[in-house]
């Protein structure tokens, strides 16, 4: 029988976004994380912890890796599985987030995982089922466990979050990763800083403690970390900037620009990588970079939350709302 | 037609003798017929009231009865319900039906479904047609039907060549443009106001520069034009100045705010709740003080409702596909007495709901005095209630307010006859 993590409590019964996090909840994440990384890389990876617990997965818009990421947790932890996938034309024709929500209140599910296009979509979801709800992404909104597993990353690199710099770099307006990232990293006493074209960076973005730089060459001088992130064209109703080839010219990572700073920048992409957009092909695959362990990482993180939402099922029932 | 004693009324009515006097007052066939102290009558039927006061009939500027096409959110029985129950006997509601009321037809059809009611119904006619922007509709036979200005509610035109040539026409009229003002190119679908809160959201922003923009151009448009035009819910502080500064060169504008503007900011959607949707968003508690010094300065002339009542499949979704609006008839006046208890007098508050929009309209004012048509709302201006799904005469419930402690409280109305009480 391995042995589990000691189970202390978290401050919130759904994962909803960092932001409702507190920095002992996070160090409570990080220390499971620990745990369960060191146990998913034993012969025996897996644990019989959410035996009783069935989790719906809720993707409501395309993921392939965090879904995949999530369905690994949960099966190292042995929960039961249901996926339910809808592209969002199939939602348009029927049903609505409300009879979804009645259907699962029916099937009696623990835990939901879901990914929606709207942002709140899980907050909506917390507020009219008892089960517990972890948000794996809501439109522009959040996407807490990256936001985590990329600290937790930095933390692992490292050895601390507190002080370090961290840039993250590209499509700040329409990216649920950069807040959550932003959420957490600044929670955890790093500075950050972000960089990309100024129509896809928020006006008050400064409001979250962030500094804001345009100039690429500048932000990596600066950083210990760059987050680089996707460029999110699906997000994009109206042009943002002129081409993907422009782009690049000003804000693409490759080779040249690395080797031209005179220290070692860690670099991190939350993927799907746009190879030669975003990140040159060089720089995702070279020793700089830790996306890999990005992906090892989120397994654990995700192994960490649901184990520690599921110690608060049945904890506040009766403070929810049926609807 | 009720005939009806009101007993010791404190009368609020700048062009009434009897201003600001306690008094009793003999409403017979639906004319004033007596105003003085302890009047005998055996007949009438009597109303009283603790701290009863009674103004003209109030008047919101801006409601969607949603009638026809939209039924199930309201139609235009279910509004005039609701307008009695806070405490209005005349309204102005907007042409965003389907189809919209943009020609003679749907204007009478607004007309002669409202006759008769103790609510004066008075439709306002699209701009163009099908609100698209493109052409500008027949307003002269819609005038002659009875509608009173022209707007193209929340689809603004965005052109700047067809309004103009809106503003031109119009003159032949004499009625005034009802001007929502959103450069849309700017707000782009936008959910919420651009700040701090819509970063920690995410949701899509509306930056105030998408009304203060339209807000220069309207203003530069009628002033080219020689027309007049009005405002009908300003949000931005800066959309303010602006007006301000305009007011002092003499054109003919004027300007309202919705009533929960003054009672919410953005901070109030950090739940995503989509009753706090509304267009314009929520601002600042920055833009309130501007907006509410705005009003005490008479720089705003009028508050109104935007009453935009929503069925649930609209509103209980998510944030972003959910409907702006928020049903506002039965709180407007709760909302003024209690947020603005400090700003503006009784006095002042029904300036803007009762005489000024009926100024702008070019509407008779109604007048507290004997011989005059009883046009009249009863109310208590510091009575202390709480707002209750049972209260809601609308179809529908998507008001932040419901549970909520108000101070002033709307009793009854008297117009065209009839004496209607709300609950109290």
């Amino acid at each position: 029988m391995p042995d589990l993590p000691v189970k202390k409590s978290l401050s919130v019964d759904h994962l909803l976004g960092v932001n409702d996090l507190t920095l002992e909840d996070i160090e409570i994440i990080f220390s499971t994380a620990d745990n369960f990384k060191e146990i998913i890389n034993r012969p025996i990876r897996k644990v019989p912890t959410l035996r009783d617990i069935t989790i719906a997965n809720l993707f409501f818009e395309e993921s392939t890796r965090t879904r995949v990421s999530f369905e690994l947790a949960e099966k190292r932890l042995s929960a039961d599985i249901i996926n339910f996938s809808a592209s969002s034309s199939s939602v348009k024709k029927g049903e609505t987030l409300l009879d979804t929500v009645r259907n699962i209140l029916a099937m009696k599910v623990e835990m939901i995982v879901i990914r929606h296009s709207s942002p709140g979509a899980p907050h909506f979801l917390a507020r009219h089922i008892n089960s517990r709800v972890v948000n794996a992404g809501d439109g522009t909104h959040e996407h807490p466990t990256q936001g985590l597993l990329d600290a937790y990353s930095i933390r692992e690199k490292l050895g601390s979050v507190k002080d370090k710099k961290v840039a993250i770099i590209g499509d700040i307006l329409h990216s649920r990763v950069a807040l959550s990232n932003i959420f957490c990293l600044r929670k955890l006493g790093a500075e950050v800083t972000v960089c990309g074209p100024p129509t896809l960076i928020p006006k008050f973005i400064d409001s979250l403690g962030v500094s804001v730089e345009y100039n690429l060459r500048k932000t990596l001088q600066w950083c210990d970390v760059a987050n680089v992130l996707r460029i999110q064209l699906e997000r994009q109703n109206i042009r943002y900037f002129p081409s993907l080839r422009e782009y690049t010219m000003l804000f693409g990572i490759n080779r040249e620009i690395l080797d031209s700073l005179d220290k070692e920048v860690i670099i991190m992409h939350p993927g799907p990588i746009n190879r030669g957009i975003e990140l040159s092909s060089d720089v995702a695959d070279s020793g700089q970079s830790i996306i890999l362990d990005q992906v090892e990482n989120g397994v654990a993180i995700r192994m960490a939350v649901l184990y520690l939402l599921a110690g608060r099922i049945g904890y506040s029932d009766a403070n929810a709302q049926p609807s | 037609m009720d005939t009806l004693l009101v007993r010791s009324a404190r009368i609020i009515d700048r062009n009434s003798p009897f201003h600001n006097k306690k008094a009793d007052v003999l409403i017979e066939g639906g004319v004033i017929k007596e105003i003085g102290k302890k009047i005998q009558n055996i007949t009438a039927k009597e109303y009283e009231s603790d701290n009863l006061h009674v103004s003209p009939g109030w008047f919101d500027m801006q409601v969607h009865f949603c009638d026809p096409g939209y039924e199930y959110k309201e139609d235009i029985l279910s509004g005039i319900e609701a307008a009695a129950a806070g405490g209005f006997t005349g309204v102005a509601c907007m042409p965003s039906t389907l189809p919209p009321l943009h020609n003679k037809s749907g204007i009478e059809y607004v007309v002669n479904k409202a006759r008769g009611a103790p609510v004066d119904v008075f439709p306002v006619g699209a701009i163009t047609h099908k609100l698209e922007g493109k052409e500008i509709n027949e307003m002269y036979d819609m005038h002659r039907s009875g509608a009173i200005a022209f707007s193209d509610d929340k689809n603004p035109v965005q052109d700047a060549g067809v309004l103009i040539r809106a503003l031109l026409y119009v003159k032949t009229i004499g009625c005034p443009l009802l001007l929502h003002c959103e450069d849309k190119s700017i707000s782009n679908n936008g959910d919420i106001n651009e700040g701090v809160v819509n970063v920690f959201l995410g949701l899509r922003a509306t930056p105030p520069l998408s009304e203060e923009i339209m807000v220069a151009r309207n203003i530069q448009l009628a002033g080219y034009a020689g027309s007049r035009i009005h405002f009908g819910t300003i949000s931005s502080g800066q959309s303010v100045e602006l007006i301000a500064a305009a007011r002092k060169t003499g054109i003919g504008l004027s300007a309202g705010i919705a009533a929960h503007q003054i009672a919410l900011d953005e901070t109030h959607l950090t739940s995503f709740s989509t009753d706090l949707k509304v267009n314009p968003p929520l601002r600042t508690g920055k833009d309130i003080r501007v907006l509410k010094k705005a009003l005490a300065e008479n720089i705003i002339d009028v508050i109104c409702s935007d009453h935009t009542p929503e069925d649930t499949e609209s509103k209980m979704r998510e944030f972003d596909t959910a409907a702006f609006g928020i049903t506002g008839l039965e709180t407007l006046f709760a909302l003024c007495t209690t947020f603005l208890g400090g700003t503006l007098s009784v006095t002042e508050i029904i300036d803007k709901i009762a005489v000024n929009p009926r100024k702008i309209l070019n509407l008779e004012v109604p007048v507290i005095s004997e011989g005059k048509k009883a046009n009249c709302t009863f109310f208590d201006p510091a009575r202390k209630w709480t707002f209750k799904t049972t209260d809601i005469r609308s179809k529908s419930r998507n008001t932040p307010f419901i549970n909520r402690e108000f101070t002033g409280k709307p009793l009854a109305i008297y117009n065209n006859g009839i004496f209607r009480r709300g609950g109290e």
